[in-house]
């Protein structure tokens, strides 16, 4: 636990660092001549930077965000005018909804196809599972996202181009709300699924095949325990394991996937923000989502470890 | 007469198209019967315990296995499913346990899938189950990998039990235990069978372990039954020379005679030698042994699998007797003596000065013809004639003489008296160079330079002793009868040469028959211990056996005289004490 709280610390400095170290300032689009948004007045100038706090030294500039960062302030964005906490606020549910969907969606999927694929090795399911996965495993997911608006979206139109909700639409009820929402999710959450899916399955179908020659499993078959005990409750229930870690990981990596998605399907999520902060170097906006980013890594590993005691005895005293 | 319990017959398993795990293995088993199965690793013997729970199967597996009359190889899921654990349950080898599950679920798991208990009866019945299998029943809400060893195998024996099957199989039971601890559960599971009269397989290649489990024993080699029967005629009294190799490398506390390897190396499954499988590691192979495969027969109460019934008996002599005679006084030297020895064993002949050890060497030696009985040599009757036969069966037994200077001849060079053996034998001239230095060497002497010039007279005794051996086993002798033939070394020189001897065993299956009064030295080296007092065999028995609890007076006497280092023991003390020192 204490571990834990370090790593946070850790990455807490490490993300008011890191964005500073990037080339450019967030105004310097005020200093040059040729931009739209040029400030000729040097006072402005000087006035706007005393404002953001960047005319102060680095290290004062930290203990401010560590101080607001204990009262809950992430600062106010540059870029939006508002404070961070309220852009990331806007942005939160419509990251956990997509990732949190396509996640819960690729350990299914992942998982079932996994151990099927893995206790049937070298049969024409397997074969079949492991080509299909294999395949999706190799696409970048910019290029999936990129041919599922094209084909679903754009030729066919089945599906939304863009954004998470109907725009100006009136609301017609709550169960017209959510069918929309889903409406909007079903692309996005698919294309990120598929991929985590692809990696979920080939480490469980992994694990499973790593189980199928243990001794255990030679004692349950000597047991005469039947077919579905020795698949779930031996083979598989050892195979887990491994992917759960895999699971926790795929939360950190889920995020930066959502990036390429969110920004594919101009899905309004902390992933798209994260790639327009950047561009503008709204340093508290990527602070906030550097630090959420992080925080959702860390928690992650820390549910994965607490998951990993109870289901593995091995790991606890 | 109705069948047996578990039938096996013609049983092979080839695993992957080219590995030869099992060979046509057939055994039968009843009720209420012990049967160990030994050999070296890789012998097959656990897949023939995973063949016998219907663990391997077609394409793999071929022959028959029939339990209860049901036959298991190419059986239905389903009733493979109702025969296992209720039939038949084993422990298999290392104990393994499914590692997120608590001990207690998985021996109450059988209780539950195929008795239909409840889970708290089941668990209840568990906790019955360890206590018979002398487990602390809190032990068993552990998990597998907070067990140790010992208690692993005994939750292992508590799950085989838990449906009472009619067979039980344990798969090195004792592997990797620490003595006590592997005792006391095999004890444990002989009262259990007792008890409980299941029929019990164990697989081990501890010998000794299971060997006091069972009363039938099975040797597998290279995948086949080498041998079979009552264990103690199997371990006790070897037949096939396998057997007799395995049970001599064995560090048990019933032999005092130094441990001995099988010379070469296991077969490789992939390739097993033809004909008899253990052909190019025995000592006793002959043509016939590479080009036919001998059948498993009947042969001195057991099976075995040799085309000479087991190992060959290399000397017999029968009711011997010799006399002496000086003028009208008659010494009768030998008196109804006989003697064996087999392919690669070695026979101690001790008793007191006077007592016709001398005598009994030369005449089977055939240096000297007994007046009545008969010394048959591998199979031939030894006379002396100069006959060319006669001659060539004589060579194969080597006499090493008590006083080498009588023995070696003066006139002759170190090199003369080595090679001679060699040019009787009519080898060509580079081998028997090379031959005479490798001998030379092997008995510790200098095979080049000036040495090889010197004569006897130049030489100390000690060195005349061992080039006496050196002469003697540089023909390749299959016997050698020795007289006293380190009386002159000192210990360490000594020690060398019985190592070398011991080699020889190994590697050529010679046979020896060592005379001497001294037996510290006698139990070291031979298997069996024959006791002479005034011509006559007073006693004969394991070298343990009459070294350690003598029953005649003379072999008392020779054990009493015996050296021993008595430093620091209390014995030792006391005797210091009183004058009197053991060396």
């Amino acid at each position: 636990m204490a571990s834990y709280v370090v790593v946070v610390f850790f990455l807490i400095t490490l993300n008011f660092f890191l964005p500073r170290a990037l080339p450019g300032a967030p105004i310097s689009a005020l200093d040059d001549p040729r931009s739209e948004t040029y400030v000729g007045d040097e006072s402005s100038r000087i006035a706007v930077e005393n404002y953001y706090g960047l005319d102060r030294q680095l290290g004062d500039q930290y203990t401010t965000y560590l101080e607001d960062l204990v009262q809950g302030d992430l600062g106010t964005s540059i870029r939006f005018n508002a404070p961070v906490t309220e852009v990331l606020g806007d942005r939160l549910p419509w990251t956990l909804l997509l990732v949190g969907t396509a996640l819960a969606l690729a350990t299914g999927v992942g998982m079932v196809a996994g151990v099927h694929s893995g206790w049937r090795r070298g049969r024409r399911a397997d074969k079949g599972l492991l080509a299909l996965f294999l395949a999706i495993d190799n696409f970048p997911v910019f290029f999936l996202a990129s041919i599922a608006v094209f084909v679903f979206a754009v030729k066919l139109g089945v599906f939304p181009l863009s954004g998470a909700r109907t725009p100006f639409s009136e609301s017609s009820g709550v169960l017209a709300e959510i069918a929309d929402v889903a409406y909007h999710l079903a692309l996005p959450a698919t294309v990120l699924a598929l991929q985590f899916a692809a990696f979920q399955y080939l480490v469980m179908r992994a694990s499973m095949v790593g189980e199928l020659e243990s001794d255990y499993l030679v004692l349950g078959r000597a047991k005469g325990l039947g077919d579905r005990a020795l698949k779930y409750r031996y083979a598989a229930r050892n195979a887990l394991l491994p992917s759960l870690t895999v699971a926790g990981l795929q939360v950190g990596v889920a995020v930066t996937a959502a990036i390429f998605v969110e920004t594919a399907f101009a899905y309004p999520g902390v992933g798209r923000l994260m790639f327009e902060s950047v561009a503008d170097r709204d340093y508290p906006v990527m602070q906030g989502c550097f630090l959420l980013l992080s925080v959702a890594v860390v928690t992650a590993n820390f549910v994965v470890e607490l998951a990993y005691r109870r289901l593995d005895p091995r790991t606890s005293p | 007469m109705t069948a047996p319990l578990l039938e096996v017959s013609d049983l092979s398993v080839r695993f992957g198209g080219d590995v030869d795990a099992l060979r046509g293995v057939g055994f039968a088993l009843d009720r209420e019967e012990s049967l160990a199965v030994v050999g070296e690793s890789g012998a097959g013997k656990s897949t023939l315990a995973h063949c016998i729970v219907g663990l391997i199967q077609p394409p793999e597996a071929a022959g028959s296995v029939r339990l209860n009359g049901e036959e298991l190889i190419g059986a239905s899921a389903a009733t493979l499913r109702s025969v296992r654990w209720r039939l038949v349950a084993i422990a298999l080898q290392g104990a393994p346990f499914n590692p997120v599950v608590p001990v207690i679920d998985q021996v109450a798991e059988p209780l539950r899938e195929h008795g239909g208990l409840s889970s708290s009866r089941a668990r209840r019945r568990a906790d019955d189950l360890a206590r018979e299998s002398l487990l602390d029943p809190a032990l068993l809400r552990r998990f597998p990998h907070q067990l140790a060893g010992g208690e692993r195998r005994k939750a292992t024996l508590a799950m085989a039990l838990a449906l009472d099957p009619a067979v039980v199989i344990l798969d090195e039971p004792a592997a990797g235990l620490d003595p006590a601890t592997g005792r006391e559960l095999l004890d444990r599971v002989h009262e259990l069978r007792r008890a409980r009269g299941f029929s019990l397989i164990a697989i081990s290649h501890d010998l000794p372990a299971v060997a006091r489990l069972c009363e039938r024993t099975i040797v597998l080699y290279a995948g086949e039954v080498a041998e079979a029967g009552p264990t103690e005629h199997v371990i006790g009294r070897p037949a096939h020379p396998y057997t007799w190799a395995l049970v001599n490398s064995y560090p048990v506390t019933s032999t005092t005679k130094d441990l001995r390897p099988i010379r070469g190396e296991p077969p490789d499954p992939r390739a097993v030698p033809s004909g008899c499988p253990f052909h190019p590691r025995c000592t006793q192979s002959e043509t016939i042994c590479r080009d036919r495969h001998p059948p498993l027969e009947r042969s001195g109460g057991r099976l075995v699998a040799c085309h000479f019934g087991g190992l060959k008996v290399l000397l017999s002599a029968t009711l011997v007797h010799k006399a002496f005679h000086s003028g009208s006084r008659r010494l009768d030297a030998l008196q109804a003596v006989s003697l064996t020895v087999r392919e690669g064993e070695s026979v101690g002949v001790v008793g007191p000065s006077g007592s016709g050890k001398t005598t009994l060497a030369r005449v089977i030696a055939g240096d000297l013809s007994p007046d009545r009985g008969e010394v048959i040599l591998e199979g031939e009757r030894l006379a002396r004639s100069w006959r060319r036969d006669a001659r060539a069966l004589s060579r194969r037994v080597q006499l090493v003489r008590q006083d080498p200077w009588d023995a070696l001849s003066p006139r002759l060079t170190v090199a003369e008296l080595v090679r001679e053996p060699l040019d009787i034998a009519g080898a060509g001239d580079q081998q028997r160079r090379s031959a005479v230095r490798a001998r030379l060497e092997s008995v510790g002497l200098p095979g080049y330079g000036t040495f090889l010039e010197a004569r006897v007279h130049e030489l100390s005794g000690g060195q005349l002793q061992r080039i006496a051996l050196a002469r003697a086993i540089a023909a390749r002798p299959k016997l050698l009868v020795a007289d006293e033939p380190t009386s002159m070394l000192d210990a360490s020189e000594q020690a060398r040469l019985l190592v070398v001897l011991r080699e020889l065993q190994v590697e050529m299956g010679l046979g020896l028959v060592l005379v001497s009064h001294d037996l510290a030295l006698v139990r070291k080296v031979t298997d069996r211990i024959v006791v002479l007092d005034a011509g006559r065999v007073a006693e004969e028995g394991s070298s343990a056996a009459v070294s350690g609890r003598p029953r005649s007076l003379a072999a008392r006497r020779l054990m009493e005289a015996a050296r021993a280092f008595a430093v620091g023991d209390e014995r030792g003390a006391s005797e210091r004490a009183s004058g009197g020192g053991t060396n």
